[in-house]
């Protein structure tokens, strides 16, 4: 078994690590071997976010201050750890802000860079990456040739597994100052335009409506079967262009991943984009109009018929079970 | 896509079947339905210039043959009947400024079309169908201008267009002799439109009366010599037929290629029909009827763009043409069987829109007047 | 303003590609080449910036071969000036960081040709086959200039762009010094069609072509063998087990069966 010191940047969003950020430490532990696996948050409030790592697979936490703002200092902070730690891997979550780091890192770095990792094998030999490709219609399994890696690991890929208590590990605190000049972009205004909190990535069960359900009032109908179900209503990608959701709700490639227990798609087509989005889910059932639409091939029940029609009757079912 | 047609056009011909396939098609099966008139798609087509395809180089067309028009015009037309119409009827109302108008008047026309305009052309009346000849419109010299007054009805892209070529009587006396032509732009005072017809298809496209109550225009507005309105519209009408001919392939086309797609997927006696050798070869009688006007219909064209006689040739493609496209629409409704004839389904509207291009621009009737006139000659 | 937009044709991405068998390559047969759909964005944000009144012109670029003049004359008809394409076998096989470093030389070569410097170089966020976003970035951190991700708009104010950057839950109002690398996301409106008139004077227009050596590309920079990353095997995906189609007359009774089924399966 080959030793391998794998750093995980931790992105954090108010103290809290973002959800990948703990997932990444699972195929972290799988790829480090018999080696360390290294948690590094940036972040002036590291706390909070640094037992979390620790409590879910890391061996220790550098917890680095910078004085220079998001995007830059997550590149300049990780170059200058690397090369002072020497790590083989660099996992870097799949976010906006993970996908934009990464790159940049690899190109300082010299190094070899995959993206949207969504499986990996480990041999003595190296590790080999799984990425989809053509919105998931293909995988492509790559190995990087160079000795530090960069990747990024998509989110909901793994699941995070509580290790330990966190008295084990430690944490060390850098402080890194950057040069001024390295400083180009600034952040003058943040604007929150969705307050609504839409998790569907950890939802037990997800209700979809697509734009076969007609008209916006319609597909608004699909919230009364969430709230029986106590599920979380998600959205196609028409659906949200047409303005009858907000992208919070987005399932698909350029949306959320989803691996509830039940999926129910009403007036969902299956465009790939969506499928690789909710194909994850254990039990899929799938109404439309259409006996030919792709979702049926991914469904476990698919009615061909009216969604609108069908909506309606599963509500009531619903309520029905609900009560005895 | 049958006509053979330049790699300039071959390009075009991507971008306009993009903009029908992603517009067009979807946007006029509402427009179809309602009634309502697609404003911002015309503007939208104006923008792109689809409303300067026959303009002559010189004036700053595209410089385009006339097949290559035609293979852009049957795409329009396979995405909407209505909206090929409107570009086509634009196309029949710059005509007459180019066949007899002034180097001036047709530059004019041209920029009105370049800017994304619509345009008109105003023969017929409600007593004036097929007897062309006996409009009653009437224009009357006022110093250095002109007063019309008199009624157009069934006029397309009425109320719409940016400029009107109309015929009215200069000379009540002469019998056709005795109709000019005349150029009336949009604000001309004087003019008025009535409300669009309820029609049964191409319903994307406007067709309304345009009404003249003393409208003024200047005496250069006139387009050629007094007294050649009649030979002037005559010669427009000659060319627009092959035009409408071109439109009917395009639906007769769509026709077709619903047929083929459904009957590849609908399954009875476990097959899908298409195997069925009756419904094969509706399916081969469609073709052989849509290539051959697809091909009369490039030979019309190509004889004008050589400068040879043309009017027989423009004639029967117009006749052939919406012939077949009348016979390949309602066979395309037959393989469909019963959802043919459910609205939701494409076919349907086929039909409707199919049955007026064996009437307007010269009825087909009177087109086999004018072909027997050049077989037999004077008797 | 000087903007550089780099394209990439790519297979329709509108048409499904799956693995051929036999080759063991995407059959991207049956789709024809576009350009990549998040470049046409940022070409057309481009082309909108500058229509509000800002002098500059756009130039666009590719890497690729003969056909992918196709694409070039596709942006020269909507809204760009000048066109290349680097057009050399040296840079087949080239994995993200060739590519940024090709685009790199290119850059710099094509300021020193023209002598001037480009303001802002504008990328897709990804493509639609790779999807791997890596470029962009790569390309920044080349050029040595900021990078700002996920563009919906962009703004001139006083002499400073501001872009709009879009984040998961609305929008960031982003300061960037010049000369930037700005990578486009889907804005709220379409690309706009060529105009018949656009089109045909693109046809006429030059296309540059150029070599790894017109560009000062170091060949152990480029290509397969310099390639940081390799692809050990492509595959399809595993394919879900085939399930239930309800199909009744009564969509009702269809509906309740399958809430039967549900409830036996105990999803609920």
């Amino acid at each position: 078994m080959t030793d391998r010191n794998i750093f995980v940047y931790i992105e954090t969003a108010g103290g809290e690590p973002v959800k990948v950020g703990l997932e990444m430490l699972t195929p972290a532990r799988e790829a480090a071997g018999g080696g360390t696996v290294t948690a590094v948050i940036i972040d002036g409030q590291a706390d909070h976010a640094a037992e979390e790592a620790l409590r879910y697979g890391a061996d220790n936490v550098i917890a680095a201050a910078c004085d220079a703002a998001p995007p830059e200092n997550t590149v300049g902070v990780l170059s200058l750890m690397a090369g002072k730690y020497g790590p083989d891997v660099i996992m870097i979550g799949s976010t906006p802000a993970g996908r934009e780091t990464a790159p940049r890192l690899a190109a300082r770095l010299g190094a070899g860079c995959i993206t949207d990792v969504n499986a990996l094998t480990v041999t003595d030999d190296g590790i080999v990456w799984t990425t989809p490709l053509f919105g998931g219609t293909i995988l492509e399994k790559s190995g990087v040739k160079t000795d530090v890696q960069v990747v990024t690991i998509r989110s909901g890929a793994f699941k995070r597994s509580e290790v330990r208590d966190t008295a084990g590990g430690g944490i060390t605190n850098e402080e890194i100052t950057l040069q001024e000049s390295g400083v180009k972009t600034k952040i003058i205004d943040s604007v929150v335009e969705i307050s609504e909190q839409v998790n569907l990535e950890d939802a037990e069960i997800i209700v979809t409506g697509g734009k076969g359900m007609g008209t916006e009032e319609d597909f608004l109908k699909i919230s009364e079967l969430a709230d029986v179900l106590g599920a979380t209503v998600g959205a196609t990608r028409p659906v949200i262009e047409a303005g009858w959701a907000s992208r919070a709700h987005q399932v698909g490639q350029s949306g959320k991943i989803v691996s509830p227990k039940l999926y129910i798609a009403f007036g969902v087509s299956g465009a790939t984009q969506h499928l690789t989005g909710m194909v994850g889910s254990d039990f899929i059932v799938a109404v439309n109009k259409d006996e030919d639409a792709p979702i049926f091939e991914v469904a476990d029940i698919g009615i061909v018929g009216d969604a609108k029609k069908v909506l309606p009757i599963f509500i009531e079912e619903c309520r029905k079970l609900k009560n005895e | 896509m049958a006509y053979i047609i330049s790699d300039e056009a071959k390009d075009l011909l991507k971008d306009v079947k993009n903009f029908c396939d992603n517009e067009v098609l979807e946007q006029c099966k509402g427009f179809d339905r309602t009634g309502e008139y697609p404003a911002d798609l015309f503007a939208q087509a104006g923008e792109l210039g689809f409303t300067s395809l026959e303009i002559p180089e010189e004036f700053g067309g595209p410089g385009l043959s006339r097949v290559d028009t035609a293979a852009l015009l049957e795409e329009m037309a396979r995405a909407d009947a209505g909206f090929a119409t409107v570009i086509s009827a634009t196309g029949l109302g710059l005509k007459p400024v180019l066949i007899a108008g002034s180097d001036e008047q047709k530059q004019r026309a041209a920029d009105f079309l370049m800017e994304g305009g619509l345009a008109a052309f105003c023969l017929t009346e409600p007593g004036a169908g097929s007897d062309a000849g006996s409009g009653k419109t009437y224009a009357v010299r006022d110093g250095d201008e002109y007063v019309i007054n008199g009624r157009k009805c069934f006029i397309t892209n009425g109320g719409h267009a940016r400029f009107y070529c109309v015929t009215a009587m200069t000379d009540r006396n002469a019998g056709v002799k005795g109709m000019s032509m005349f150029f009336v732009e949009k604000d001309a005072p004087g003019l008025s439109f009535g409300d669009h017809e309820d029609k049964m298809g191409i319903r994307t496209s406007g067709t309304c009366d345009v009404v003249f109550e003393d409208c003024r225009i200047p005496v250069s507005a006139m387009i050629g010599e007094e007294g050649t309105g009649f030979e002037t519209a005559m010669k427009t009408l000659d060319q627009a037929r092959a035009w409408v001919g071109v439109l009917s392939v395009g639906i007769a086309q769509r026709a077709m290629d619903e047929a083929v797609a459904y009957g590849r997927e609908r399954v009875q006696f476990g097959a899908p029909i298409l195997k069925q050798q009756a419904l094969r070869f509706k399916i081969a009688d469609m073709q052989i009827k849509i290539e051959t006007a697809r091909q009369m219909c490039a030979y019309a064209l190509n004889l004008m763009d050589a400068g040879e006689p043309f009017a027989k040739e423009s004639a029967i493609a117009k006749v052939y043409g919406s012939d077949i496209a009348n016979e390949c629409a309602a066979e395309a409704v037959q393989i469909f069987g019963g959802y043919g004839y459910i609205r939701d389904y494409p076919v349907e509207k086929l039909i409707r829109d199919a049955k007026i291009f064996q009437i307007f621009e010269g009825t087909n009737e009177i087109q086999r007047v004018v072909i027997s006139n050049h077989v037999i000659g004077r008797l | 303003m000087e903007i550089m937009v780099c394209i990439k044709q790519v297979p329709d991405d509108s048409v499904k590609i799956e693995l051929d068998e036999g080759t063991g390559k995407p059959a991207a047969g049956r789709a024809e080449p576009i350009v990549n759909a998040f470049d046409t964005y940022a070409l057309e944000m481009a082309a909108r910036f500058l229509e509000t009144g800002i002098a500059g012109e756009i130039t666009t670029i590719t890497i690729g071969d003969e056909s992918s003049k196709g694409s070039i004359k596709n942006c020269l008809a909507v809204g760009a000036s000048h066109g290349y394409v680097i057009n050399d076998e040296l840079f087949e096989g080239s994995d993200a960081q060739g590519t940024a470093y090709a685009l790199r030389c290119a850059v710099r070569k094509i300021e020193q040709d023209t002598g001037r410097d480009f303001d802002i170089v504008f990328c897709g966020i990804e493509t639609s086959d790779e999807t791997s976003g890596q470029t962009g970035p790569m390309l920044a951190e080349m050029l040595g200039c900021s990078l700002v991700t996920n563009v919906v708009a962009l703004e001139e104010k006083d002499g400073v762009l501001h872009v709009k950057q879009e984040t998961e839950d609305g929008y960031n109002i982003v300061e960037t010094a010049m000369p930037c690398v700005l990578t486009a996301a889907r804005p709220n409106y379409d690309p706009r069609y060529p105009t018949i008139k656009s089109k045909m004077a693109a046809r006429k227009m030059p296309i540059g072509e150029l070599s790894a050596a017109d560009i000062d590309a170091s060949p152990d920079r480029i290509g397969a063998g310099a390639s940081l990353v390799r692809t050990i095997e492509l595959s399809a995906p595993p394919k879900r087990q085939a399930g239930i189609i309800i199909k009744e007359d009564d969509i009702e009774e269809a509906a309740l069966k399958a809430f039967r089924m549900m409830t036996d399966a105990n999803v609920l």
